[in-house]
């Protein structure tokens, strides 16, 4: 098993106290470094976090999950010897396989930030070694510059230490995908996805994003960089 | 014709202004400053619509609109409509700063959090003096 000690997890968390005591211990299995960004939750998110082996930064008031992953990263990056970030959600419908998929590719340096995406079929047929080179090709070539991503909101992402520095996410609620798929498209760094599960669980589903948020996400995007500084 | 032409200019110019505004940076001293003049401009055609009602009126007519009213209507909506913004804009700026600031308490206090639940760690690893330059 790969030493996963130059890879830090950052995980944003607000009121998950139910589960995040669990899924860090899960992943802390494979990752030993995680760092939960506690954005001001009003339950006891921050005990149960402080019960694990997890690092816990918390954010005095809540500030949106934008604002929870760039002082995750922020964190993280200041770690001696951190060289890989996961941004990783707190509700558990994310894997750790597939964390570790997406770090492999960083270290085999065929692509700066790896995505995970949902909508990508997995193709069992298909070796995985094959299916992966296959689509990092068809995302780091330059034809397509463009990226084409199926899944720009996903948590689930990938970045190596030069894309890390490279955020600067000023959404702080939940426009931040778009405004990192946006960034990302803006510069030069190579962009690749890959597919990953997602856990739909009774609690994530509660959890996840409505449609009218959906409505905020594209107001907010919209005005974005309109505000001065 | 030509008079109905007047107001619409008017009130075209002001949404075009609202728009290179919002678009960009707002917070510039000399911004600030046109904001001032336009307040104080404010206040003296305050000033003579209520010694001299009748002057909107006749304003209102050389510019093409019926009734002073109306006029007075118009120049709300776009008065409204910067006020939103002005908002808007400070709200976010003030976002922006509010996130830094939180940001910097809890990086710290995460140090100090850590360092003292992770002292195996902290001797293995000793924090490098980098990030006190940068």
């Amino acid at each position: 098993m790969p030493d996963y000690g130059n890879t830090w997890l950052v995980v944003p968390v607000y009121n998950e106290g139910r589960v995040i005591a669990e899924v860090v211990e899960q992943a802390l299995k494979t990752f030993p470094n995680i760092v939960c960004v506690n954005d001001g939750s009003t339950d006891d998110s921050v005990e149960q976090i402080l019960g694990t082996g997890a690092h816990l930064v918390r954010h005095p008031i809540n500030l949106g999950q934008g604002a929870a992953l760039q002082t995750g990263l922020a964190y993280a990056l200041a770690q001696p010897g951190a060289e890989f970030f996961v941004t990783f959600d707190a509700d558990g419908q994310h894997q750790t396989q597939d964390a570790e998929a997406m770090v492999g590719l960083l270290r085999d340096d065929v692509a700066d930030v790896v995505l995970g995406s949902r909508f990508i079929e997995k193709t069992e047929q298909v070796p995985v070694l094959k299916r992966v080179v296959l689509r990092t090709a068809a995302a780091v070539s330059p034809t397509a510059r463009r990226l084409k991503l199926t899944d720009s909101h996903n948590g689930l992402r990938a970045l190596n230490r030069a894309a890390a520095q490279r955020m600067r996410i000023t959404m702080n609620g939940m426009a931040h995908a778009s405004e990192i798929v946006s960034m990302l498209a803006r510069s030069s760094l190579r962009v690749t996805e890959i597919p990953v599960d997602i856990l739909y669980t009774d609690y994530s589903r509660a959890k996840g994003q409505s449609l009218l948020n959906g409505v905020n996400i594209l107001f907010d995007i919209s005005l974005r960089e309109r505000g001065g500084r | 014709m030509t008079k109905s032409l007047l107001i619409q200019v008017v009130l075209l110019l002001g949404a075009a202004g609202l728009l290179v505004m919002f678009i960009k940076r707002w917070d510039a001293v000399h911004t600030r400053a046109w904001k001032r003049i336009a307040f104080f401009l404010f206040i003296v055609a305050n000033a003579f619509a209520v010694l001299f009602p009748s002057l909107v009126t006749d304003v209102a007519h050389f510019l093409g609109v019926g009734r002073g009213t109306d006029l007075v209507l118009y120049l709300l909506v776009l008065a409204v409509g910067f006020l939103a913004l002005n908002t808007y804009m400070r709200f976010r700026s003030l976002e922006r700063k509010l996130t830094d600031l939180a940001r910097t308490v809890a990086l710290r206090d995460a140090e100090f959090l850590n360092e003292r639940r992770f002292p195996a760690e902290a001797g293995i690893a000793p924090r490098t003096p980098e990030k006190a330059s940068s």
